[in-house]
């Protein structure tokens, strides 16, 4: 498989459907381990995530000639993946209801002890109850900064929010899962 | 008082606590790719030339050197024109400027309503 260099990616992109299929493997191998954990952060679910990753890298090879190049590679596919996971978790809201109750939303906490690919603690899997109280918007912002270590820079190109207001949003975010561990010890 | 923070993000080392399947990532990218479906780049479309296509550029620039040039000529005429009136106005007043005419008049012999009537007539 050829090196990742994204300016003769670009290159590549522009030409017959081999050097084009050859680049986007490129980019799918460059990018899909990154863009997984994002959209495994979201759903919680391997088979969810897997599922949008693939929905992502499809949407992104079918509107391949739509992509000009001004922005950079990965801030577009993590745009395409934020807009799925997004799209995917309002449908999740409207077709599964949720089951909470006074404490927080157990359904979360039962789908985490009993899912074979989450291998946390009682503080982790509380951790991951905290972060799914949050709003999508912020949940996302939270994942990003907190889990993935991207820049507010890079989030703020990725979500088109201004640097000022993530952080605002990331620290709200903090203060809301403290508040929400201190409730519960 | 506030109430002390029992748990504190700053104070944690982000680690996921999700895994995957074993292998995953490493069969993840043909995975990915053999699902794309076929399409074909607008920059790959084969695109049959025929005579007609490839003459064409030359027909349409030399119509429009043709265009150029019948216009440069239309422009020029008109110019030239105008410039032959120009100059033949220029030399009248050349000729009958009014020094030239006073002294005429001077020496003329020619009285006010002769001059009178030759100005009436000429108009």
């Amino acid at each position: 498989m050829m090196a990742y260099d994204e300016r003769r990616i670009l290159e590549m992109l522009h030409e017959d459907d081999i050097s084009r299929r050859r680049a986007f493997e490129a980019i799918v191998n460059n990018f899909s381990e990154q863009l997984y954990w994002q959209i495994r952060h979201m759903v919680l679910s391997h088979d969810d995530a897997n599922d949008i990753l693939q929905n992502t890298f499809i949407k992104a090879w079918v509107n391949l000639d739509s992509f000009m190049g001004y922005s950079r590679i990965s801030t577009w596919l993590y745009r395409i993946a934020v807009n799925e996971t997004l799209t995917f978790l309002n449908r999740q809201k409207v077709t599964v209801p949720i089951e909470t109750d006074d404490e927080g939303d157990l359904s979360i906490a039962e789908r985490l002890e009993s899912d074979p690919y989450f291998d946390g603690d009682l503080t982790e899997r509380q951790l991951q109850e905290a972060i799914a109280t949050l709003p999508d918007k912020q949940r996302m912002v939270f994942n990003m900064k907190y889990f993935n270590e991207m820049k507010y820079e890079e989030i703020s190109e990725v979500l088109g929010t201004s640097v000022g207001a993530l952080k605002a949003s990331f620290h709200i975010a903090v203060k809301k899962i403290e508040e929400y561990f201190n409730n519960i010890d | 008082m506030e109430k002390e923070r029992l748990y504190k993000i700053d104070e944690h080392q982000a680690r996921r606590p999700f895994s995957v399947p074993e292998g995953y990532f490493d069969n993840l990218t043909q995975e990915i790719m053999a699902a794309l479906p076929e399409q074909e780049s607008i920059y790959s479309t084969k695109i049959t030339v025929t005579p007609w296509m490839r003459i064409r550029p030359y027909l349409y620039a030399a119509a429009a050197f043709a265009g150029i040039f019948f216009c440069i000529k239309a422009a020029v005429g008109i110019n030239a024109r105008n410039n032959t009136t120009d100059v033949a106005q220029v030399e009248e007043t050349t000729i009958y400027s009014d020094e030239y005419i006073d002294s005429f008049l001077e020496t003329a012999m020619i009285d006010d309503y002769t001059m009178y009537y030759t100005l009436v007539d000429a108009n």
